[in-house]
């Protein structure tokens, strides 16, 4: 093409190529960006061939293009304008593509982007969520226009803004346009640009320079080269009209050497423009000179750093310096320099062309127009995402990033790479902006989105970024190269399990200092993850240090396996897998109770944290760990029963233990074993705590309680029943009895109010949850009938509603405050009522119960909202326009249940917690009192009956060490078992990589809610089992052999 | 083994493209880089002295910048990205693996030459999270088994041409 000497020119060859561009009905839109890691380049030409063969070359034209943003579903194809997009295409698709979408408008199911909720494909780009809350302005071609072809950007209105800013405005106009429009540096700093450019013009001296800034170097960022690859003109134009107001004459692009597509798609721009005149001398015929070069980076970080560029753009070592003074005063060689970030120059065409008014449309007031976020990490729909700033994070992790793969729980978003913080799940809410942030010490940074869930450890997180930013600090400014090394040093000590607790302050000392006293933002932000993260999940890392725990299982040196670390007790769930996988049974129960006395009840109704944290889930779904379990204590059970010789008794000492539920047993149990005699007090008549009266029948049977513990019994253990410890016999009078220490775990059985309007009328037909389960389950005859109210979102709640059904509610509805994630209830409960034909509503708050005659006759509840501070913290309040009055024959209140020391009135000088428990050493459980230690339930509040047998066995260590004398920390870390099983099976067998896990069947719901028959079925056959344990990836081996 | 044979003539003429460049150091050791695999010792002096520079201030450029090297690469150049998103999903058991599987460390290249291990900070390519690069080619959403079944590929083509 030839050089246009004219805006008049410019306009004439923009009118020919729209002319000619008209003539394809149809455009096959091919991503050929980041999409081409992903094989985009055989795509296209399978479908160019098939255009080509099914006689379409004239009707349609297929495009390379840039990113369309749904990286997580690459390959990406896009067609309008029927306005489809095809995901995951292979090239074999072609065929069907042409012959069916394009020749015959018959769309592909396979090909579509399916509903989660629904399972049904989406064809349309305008009704997948993904896009729907995303306002493509930066973005609006990329995807759309081939890069490579300037007619492209012509034709979709490119250089207008350059024409009209050389035509219609001055210089300074220019600058008052964009600074009117409120534009603030892309790049994470957000200084305001049009203030920026003022500076730069005001400065007397020539040549000027204006830079753009492409080397992003933020791990997890990748918006810059997308703009980069898929609209490179749009950075060329910004530059030109920032050149133009700013009055320089010579433009580099600083690109880093890691994105050779950008660079490719850049050069081929930089000589279209130029061979246009677009770049060059006398631009336009309007006598303004303006080239640029492009510089590659060297891969240094720090470049990123502007006075660092400058010096890497001549050829020197990236060593940033002292500011003032800026670049706009003294840059590259001395001159003005203006540099702005990619983005922010492609934010500069759409000012110009549409105005300020328009552009400060979407935003905040402090922070105007879009953003680009690059969305990355545990998060489904990864991929580039383009909305209002203001946006919040929840909407873009959730709404368009479609939540957190196997719906774990959300943890922390990362922000702004290395100079940013991390950002907990109390947050989400929170809108992003440059300033909302930073309240928090976190930064909206460059546009990187890093989520993470429950299986990302936050020591390891900063420890990782730590590693970064020592690696890549330039080294001039002692804080920065001195700290940064002291910093991972430390960090990386608490992740391999040799952390002190002085070292919190001191990471905090030392990253407040070198924030302070480093020269550029490299050594002023570094120690934001470190810092943010010791704010937020600062259990976490205390946790690392005291008990060489980690949350997210991944720090070696104190993780075998993530199975087994996750699991509150610390049993060595792949050797008793393993076992299961071998036929032997007894060993696996034997392996088990080498950490739990209860195989059976664990079983059926543990929680399971092992499985959420299995790697195996993270392929396909996690082993059915607990289905296992049961599995092996049911034919201990049936095959070899309770018996047992009971345990040596090997000490003087004697033990007591008060309260015969999982805590205590276990507590009793593991004594036992280390040859104490223990004797367990029960008020009860019967044991097993909140399994017995809590727990129904149809998730936990009677009489695998009772088998459990009749062999904790067996062992050794004396317990006696209907023998209440209180003001009768107090604890004193244990110890007075020759007891040598107690362990008191009554559990938290006390049953919260509501204190709403009826309530203490006492009406007939009022129960609440525990006291309801427990009647029902030591076989009081209860009937209800008619409609029953359960108010509550737990497993109590839950198991009240259900039990509801099964002694004659003919319809249960469960009313609920928040939102169903926010209900405590195991998931798979919830769903199993929902199938029984329990009704849930949600953001229902309990105002009155009416009575009548004595008698409830129903409830009203007002409509509960959530309302969010600025902060996006919730507050759950009342929405007083959604009143519902309901009739209702039963209520049933279960909102929780608390610990009551009461019982204890006559041992007061055991020291009391705030909230009616006792205060206890987190460690070792033990009391203000020597010998008495308490734990469970009782001290936690409620919790899960692992944790609770968890507490029981720490207990019983620390009580032993106790009685030996030593009163000191005790270290519960994870072990092997004494039965290792050396089977690889999944890790060497082939068959069982691909083998899906085997559901286990529940009765169905019409039949089981006639009667307490239990609702889930074990497995069915020996082969079944075997071939779910085989599914198992053995990792703690991994670790041996490596 | 000995390090592959390099053509040193070539030199010339990558100066003469770049010295009348301004502050043209950088792309001219780019250029050398690329051309060699890596920039030889012997080629600093004549570099220093075409750019009018000492030759301490291009020792000091080179060693700055990871992306210079003054010992030869292999012949398969892979990179792992250790990037937040590619870490979140679990790139650290993947370099273990390619540890392992290449019998070498971090910034090493094998005796023959065949392959250097390295890692870098971020590919930009999160998207694909874990990736890594060989040479100029992307692959994305590693696991073990594939992570194995790539290096096979690679060793296997040891002698063939070139990707």
């Amino acid at each position: 093409m030839d050089k246009l000497a004219s805006i008049g020119q410019l306009e004439w060859l923009r009118n020919k190529i729209l002319a000619q561009s008209g003539d394809r009905k149809t455009i096959v839109h091919v991503c050929m960006t980041g999409c081409r890691a992903y094989g985009a380049a055989s795509i296209r030409e399978a479908i160019e061939e098939e255009v080509k063969n099914q006689g379409l070359a004239k009707e349609v034209e297929v495009r390379s293009t840039g990113c369309h943003g749904m990286c997580a579903k690459a390959p990406v194809i896009a067609i309008e304008p029927m306005g489809v997009q095809y995901q995951e295409v292979n090239p074999e698709d072609a065929i069907d593509i042409v012959g069916l979408t394009l020749k015959k408008n018959q769309l592909i199911d396979r090909l579509a982007f399916e509903d989660p909720a629904a399972h049904q494909p989406i064809f349309y780009l305008n009704q997948i969520p993904f896009y729907k809350k995303q306002e493509k302005r930066v973005l609006a071609r990329c995807g759309r226009i081939d890069p490579t072809q300037i007619e492209h950007y012509l034709s979709a209105g490119g250089y207008q803004a350059l024409a009209k800013a050389l035509a219609n405005l001055s210089p300074d106009d220019v600058i008052e346009e964009v600074t009117s429009a409120g534009l603030r540096g892309r790049g994470g700093a957000g200084f305001p640009t049009g203030v920026k450019w003022k500076f730069t013009r005001a400065v007397a001296g020539r040549p000027k320079y204006i830079v753009c800034n492409a080397d992003e170097g933020d791990p997890g960022a990748f918006m810059d080269r997308a703009v980069l690859e898929g609209d490179p003109h749009a950075v060329l134009e910004g530059m030109l009209i920032g050149a133009y107001a700013i009055g320089a004459e010579q433009g580099f692009i600083y690109v880093r050497e890691e994105y050779p597509i950008a660079i490719e798609h850049l050069t081929i721009a930089l000589e279209q423009t130029r061979e246009l005149g677009l770049l060059g001398e006398n631009i336009l015929g309007t006598g303004f000179n303006f080239d640029i070069s492009m510089k590659k980076g060297a891969g240094a970080f720090v470049c990123g750093e502007e006075t660092a560029l400058m010096a890497s753009i001549e050829g020197r070592r990236g060593m940033p310096r002292a500011r003032p003074p800026f670049p706009a005063q003294a840059g590259i060689d001395q001159k003005p320099t203006n540099i702005n970030n990619v983005e922010t120059w492609a934010n500069i065409a759409l000012i110009i062309n549409n105005g300020a008014d328009w552009y400060g449309q979407l935003g905040t007031d402090g922070s105007r127009g879009t953003k680009i976020f690059s969305l990355a990490g545990k998060v489904n729909n990864t991929g580039l995402v383009e909305v209002p700033i203001g946006t919040t994070i929840k909407e873009v992790v959730f709404d368009i990033g479609g939540g957190i793969p196997m719906g774990r729980p959300f943890k922390a978003v990362q922000m702004g790479g290395p100079s940013g913080g991390c950002v907990p799940k109390e947050y989400l809410n929170m809108p992003i902006d440059y300033d909302t942030l930073q309240r928090i010490g976190a930064i909206m940074g460059s546009g990187g989105m890093v989520v993470m869930d429950e299986n990302n450890c936050m020591v390891e997180i900063a420890r990782f970024f730590l590693s970064f930013t020592q690696s890549e600090s330039c080294g001039k400014c002692a804080p920065c190269r001195l700290g940064t090394t002291q910093l991972l040093e430390i960090l990386t000590r608490l992740t391999q399990g040799s952390g002190r607790l002085e070292d919190l302050e001191t990471i905090k000392e030392l990253g407040n200092t070198i924030t302070e006293a480093s020269l550029c933002g490299l050594g002023q932000t570094c120690a934001k993850p470190a810092l943010s993260t010791l704010t937020y999940f600062k259990r976490e890392y205390e946790d690392h240090i005291l008990e060489h725990r980690c949350a997210g299982a991944t720090c070696d040196t104190m993780v075998i396996s993530a199975c087994q670390h996750a699991c509150p007790a610390g049993i060595d769930v792949p050797n008793y897998v393993a076992a299961i996988a071998e036929g032997k049974y007894e060993q696996c129960v034997e392996i088990i109770r080498e950490r739990n006395p209860f195989p059976a009840v664990c079983g059926r109704i543990c929680i399971h944290p092992c499985e959420y944290k299995c790697r195996r889930g993270e392929l396909d779904a996690p082993v059915a760990i607990r289905g296992l379990k049961r599995f092996a204590s049911e034919w201990y059970f049936q095959n070899i029963g309770s018996q047992r010789d009971p345990f040596p008794v090997t000490k003087k000492e004697k033990v007591a233990v008060v309260g015969a539920g999982p805590a205590g047993l276990t507590c009793a149990y593991f004594l036992a074993k280390k040859g104490y005699q223990s004797t367990v007090f029960e008020a009860q008549p019967y044991g097993g705590g909140m399994l017995g009266i809590a727990v129904p029948e149809f998730r936990l049977p009677r009489q695998v309680i009772e088998d459990e513990i009749a062999y904790i019994k067996n062992c050794g253990v004396e317990i006696f029943y209907n023998s209440p410890v209180d003001a009768n016999h107090t604890v004193n009078d244990l110890l007075k009895e020759g007891y040598n220490a107690v362990f008191i775990a009554p559990g938290a059985q006390t049953s919260m109010r509501t204190g709403i309007m009826g309530e203490d009328e006492n009406p007939e037909g009022l129960y609440y949850g525990l006291p309801f389960l427990t009647d029902v389950r030591t076989g009081k005859a209860i009937q209800l009938k008619g409609k029953v109210i359960v108010i509550g979102g737990g497993n109590v709640a839950l198991d009240a509603a259900r039990t509801a059904l099964r002694v004659g509610a003919a319809d249960v509805q469960i009313f609920y405050r928040r939102t169903r994630e926010e209900m405590p209830a195991w998931e798979k409960d919830i769903e199993e009522a929902l199938e029984e034909g329990i009704v849930l509503n949600l953001h229902w708050t309990p105002r009155q119960i009416i009575n009548t005659g004595g008698k409830i006759t129903g409830m009203e509840f007002v409509g509960s909202q959530t309302a969010y501070d600025d902060e996006g913290r919730a507050r759950v309040g009342v929405d007083e326009s959604r009143v519902q009055t309901v009739d209702a024959d039963a209520v049933i209140i279960s909102i929780g249940q608390a610990p009551d020391a009461t019982f204890l009135s006559k041992d007061s000088q055991i020291e009391r917690s705030l909230w009616g428990s006792l205060e206890v050493d987190q460690n070792t459980l033990a009391t203000n009192i020597p010998g008495i230690f308490s734990g469970g339930d009782f001290i936690t509040g409620p919790s899960t009956v692992i944790q609770a047998i968890a507490s029981g066995r720490r207990a019983a260590i620390a009580i032993d060490k106790y009685l030996q004398g030593d009163i000191g920390r005790i270290e519960i870390t994870d072990e092997k078992s004494e039965m290792p099983s050396a089977a690889g099976l999944a890790l060497e067998d082939e068959e069982a990589k691909d083998q899906p896990r085997i559901k286990l069947e529940l009765e169905k719901p019409e039949d089981r809610i006639r009667d307490f028959r239990e609702v889930e079925k074990g497995y069915e056959k020996f082969e079944e089992a075997h071939r779910e344990a085989r599914r198992c990836l053995r990792c703690d081996l991994e670790k041996e052999r490596s | 083994m000995q390090p592959p044979e390099i053509d040193l003539t070539k030199l010339d003429a990558i100066i003469e493209r770049h010295k009348s460049e301004k502050w043209g150091l950088i792309p001219l050791l780019q250029d050398v880089q690329d051309t060699f695999g890596y920039v030889p010792p012997e080629t600093i002096e004549p570099i220093a002295a075409s750019l009018n520079l000492f030759p301490s201030q291009v020792q000091g450029v080179i060693t700055f910048y990871a992306g210079f090297t003054l010992t030869p690469k292999g012949k398969y150049v892979l990179k792992v990205c250790r990037g937040t998103a590619c870490h979140v999903k679990g790139s650290r058991s993947l370099i273990r693996l390619m540890q392992k599987e290449l019998n070498l460390n971090e910034g090493e290249t094998s005796s023959d030459y065949q392959f250097t291990f390295e890692t870098v900070a971020c590919l930009g390519a999160c998207f694909l999270a874990p990736a890594m690069l060989v040479n100029q080619t992307y692959f994305g959403k590693l696991a073990p088994n594939k992570v194995s079944s790539i290096l096979d590929q690679y060793k296997k083509s040891r002698g063939a041409k070139d990707k």
